[in-house]
């Protein structure tokens, strides 16, 4: 994701934008910045910096906003029944893990920098208007989406789209969701014949 | 077993194939030719030059997986198998997606079939404008013909899947050309799963085609090895480095093998043949290595029909329409060429690109849904030069891709066209795979609403599957990084065979031309070998 400096007229980029311009170029990389910082004043630098435990990628706040975003994004994902929705999460997130970690090392680099952002608070609240993950409304959380896709800013669309379809895609490829895409899965007669 | 296993046959009967991951202690191989990479052009070589005598290396980075694991016919594990970056790769800024195949077979393991002869404008235009010599459109007419009986291609003769359909029912209400696409298969059952592996073997890829060949012929396979570089002395390459790679297929385990050959064969395709020749530091005195990298940029629009698509089953791409490909010459305007992608969950959730009640909208209605894509043919003009290709600080790729106000024109004017065979084909709903467009419900409704679409990355939804050039042919040394027999200009016993030698983008799906000129390459460069 490349960075910009554009001046955003106030009206345009309401929930982003707390003064009349703001360069979000600079604005990413003084985050980036405080969110290392803040890393090591909250005392969880090293521990937080680590792939949680059977992840490969995904850290502890990751695995948090993608919980939370997941059900956002993908609507049947909220609405399974509890016991349900947990194991369908948990393929969710190892399946998007998995992509993650298949990515050369300049877009990991990228999308750790995006994931870092998102997961300091006070950053949060000022790029994505969204509090704590696990107490995010649905509501918060598409604004956040809208906001950052229909922005001016390449960053933030590119951003946006990234969470969206590292979502999606990792949800429509699970069979247990096929029903909802009409995708019958393989054809049954030959799928027999060629695994007979 | 209904299909028998290719592989596990072969290597019952001798053949010499290795997972550089089960390796535990340095090696030191040795080839008359080592060839990296084996996707179209590696593949092809191998087999002219094991036929020719010459005992070969043939060097991969992706995993040997073959018919037995392409049985689940599954989406999930075809992508975190056999593409690279689990399908998920992309140029440098995420803007455009690029599927490219990661395995024994290259793309050509994973791709739709779709197997077009270089058009004669391409060829020319490489003739008159790139000083590339021997390519003419006669030169080529052999070669084109030995790979088609090789490769069994021909024109679908079953009937197109209603996902086809669509767009050669919307190109004959609007009078366009299209035509039936010729494909590389033999005894196809129609599935529709090409790109997870074909699990039938009815696909002439090079894993189930020269690859074979080249091993019933002594070659040696090594897969999971990386090759990280070429080492040169006095303009030749006197050997190459390789790192192993573990159980998971991308990290390096630590063991590391040498190779030793007379010559080497660069065929790693256009992303990763310029990055380990960047690696290796050659000589490239004019600044010619990595440049010009052409993807024919892909930009899709979706249709809802009335009658059922079921876009996942059945030979994805049989149609193709050429109606825009040349009408305003080779270098007027941005040509195209129309086709369709297979509309399976995973990629489809991809292209509709939305969330909340729009994305279950959209997947609910995936049965009903036409999807027509335009191929963009780039590097024809100045102000479409391509991309390049550039190295992270670990060695691994990187892909840089601008689109001009000429590309943007291009890809707006294949949006116009695409929704108006749609809706010329019955379509209920148009819409681009564009962050900034709704459905439409009436042509004029779309061609008023596409004329003010914002054309910017990100809010267009662009793709790849075809990656070309970077290592450019051209006989005039300051033009390109090869010869037109894909010798590199500075060093001795080094050349390129694979789509990193185009000078653009060709206009239509590349295996075919990568094929024909890569047995053509190869079979000059065994007879030089041989004598």
């Amino acid at each position: 994701m490349k960075t910009e400096s554009i001046s955003v007229p106030h009206d345009q980029d309401q929930g982003l934008s707390r003064r009349d311009f703001l360069k979000v170029g600079a604005v990413f990389s003084a985050a980036a910045a405080c969110a290392g910082m803040l890393g090591v004043l909250s005392g969880c630098g090293e521990a937080a910096k680590a792939p949680a435990k059977g992840f490969g990628f995904l850290r502890q706040g990751d695995l948090d906003l993608f919980s939370a975003l997941a059900p956002a994004v993908v609507l049947d994902l909220a609405q399974l029944p509890t016991g349900e929705r947990g194991a369908r999460l948990g393929d969710v997130l190892h399946k998007l893990d998995a992509t993650c970690s298949a990515l050369d090392s300049s877009k990991q680099q990228e999308l750790r920098k995006l994931l870092d952002l998102l997961a300091v608070a006070p950053l949060r609240y000022l790029l994505a208007g969204v509090g704590a993950w696990s107490e995010a409304g649905t509501d918060t959380l598409h604004a956040f989406l809208a906001r950052w896709r229909s922005s001016r800013f390449a960053t933030l669309n590119a951003g946006g789209n990234v969470l969206v379809k590292l979502i999606s895609t990792s949800y429509y490829v699970l069979p247990a969701t096929w029903p909802a895409s009409g995708y019958p899965g393989p054809p049954a007669r030959l799928y027999q014949a060629i695994n007979s | 077993m209904a299909v028998p296993d290719i592989y596990a046959a072969g290597i019952a009967s001798g053949w010499k194939v290795v997972d550089a991951s089960t390796l535990t202690a340095p090696q030191t191989l040795e080839a008359d030719v080592a060839i990296i990479g084996s996707g179209a052009g590696g593949g092809v070589a191998a087999e002219i030059l094991s036929l020719a005598g010459l005992k070969v290396l043939l060097l991969e980075e992706g995993p040997l997986k073959t018919s037995d694991s392409f049985k689940d016919m599954d989406e999930s594990r075809a992508y975190s198998e056999l593409y690279q970056e689990a399908a998920a790769r992309a140029t440098s800024d995420g803007a455009i997606a690029v599927l490219q195949g990661r395995a024994v077979g290259g793309t050509t393991t994973v791709n739709w079939t779709s197997s077009f002869r270089t058009p004669a404008q391409t060829l020319g235009h490489w003739a008159t404008q790139h000083d590339v010599a021997g390519h003419g459109v006669n030169d080529m007419a052999p070669w084109f013909e030995k790979m088609e009986q090789r490769l069994n291609i021909a024109p679908w003769a079953q009937a197109p899947n209603a996902n086809n359909s669509v767009l050669k029912r919307g190109c004959d209400a609007l009078g366009w050309e299209s035509h039936v696409i010729p494909r590389n298969v033999k005894d196809c059952w129609d599935l529709g799963y090409c790109g997870f592996g074909c699990p039938v073997n009815a696909k002439l890829s090079m894993l189930v085609s020269t690859i074979p060949v080249a091993l019933e012929h002594g070659a040696t396979l090594v897969h999971r090895l990386r090759v990280r570089q070429l080492q040169h002395a006095g303009g030749r390459i006197s050997g190459a480095i390789g790192d192993a790679l573990s159980g998971d297929g991308r990290t390096p385990s630590g063991v590391t093998v040498t190779i030793k050959a007379k010559h080497y064969v660069a065929a790693g395709g256009a992303i990763n043949t310029p990055a380990l020749l960047l690696r290796s530091q050659l000589p490239d005195p004019h600044q010619r290595l990595g440049k010009r990298t052409l993807i024919h940029p892909v930009v899709i629009s979706l249709a809802l029909m009335p009658e059922r698509i079921d876009g996942f089953y059945g030979t994805p791409q049989s149609i193709a329409s050429d109606h825009f490909q040349w009408k305003d010459g080779v270098t007027g305007p941005m040509g195209y060429k129309l086709e369709v992608p297979p509309l399976f969950p995973g990629i489809s959730a991809g292209v509709v690109n939305s969330f909340g009640e729009q994305l279950r909208k959209d997947m609910a209605a995936l049965a009903t849904t036409n999807a027509v894509l335009a191929l963009l043919r780039d590097g024809f003009v100045p102000q479409s030069e391509g991309g390049g290709v550039r190295l992270a600080a670990d060695g691994s790729p990187i892909l840089d891709y601008e689109l001009t106000d000429y590309v943007w024109d291009g890809a707006r004017r294949a949006y116009l066209s695409m929704a108006e065979a749609q809706f010329a084909a019955g379509a209920k709903q148009v819409r681009p795979a564009h962050l900034d467009a709704p459905y439409y419900t009436s042509w004029n409704e779309a061609r008023r609403a596409i004329a003010e679409l914002p054309m910017k990355k990100f809010r267009a939804a662009l793709f790849t599957a075809h990656l070309m050039g970077g290592c450019g042919m051209s006989e005039n040394p300051g033009r390109g990084v090869v010869d037109s027999r894909g010798r590199h200009h500075q060093i001795g016993n080094l050349s390129v065979i694979d789509g990193s030698v185009f000078p653009t983008g060709i206009g239509a799906n590349p295996q075919l031309s990568i094929y024909a000129l890569s047995a053509q390459n190869a079979s000059a460069l065994a007879k030089e070998l041989g004598t």
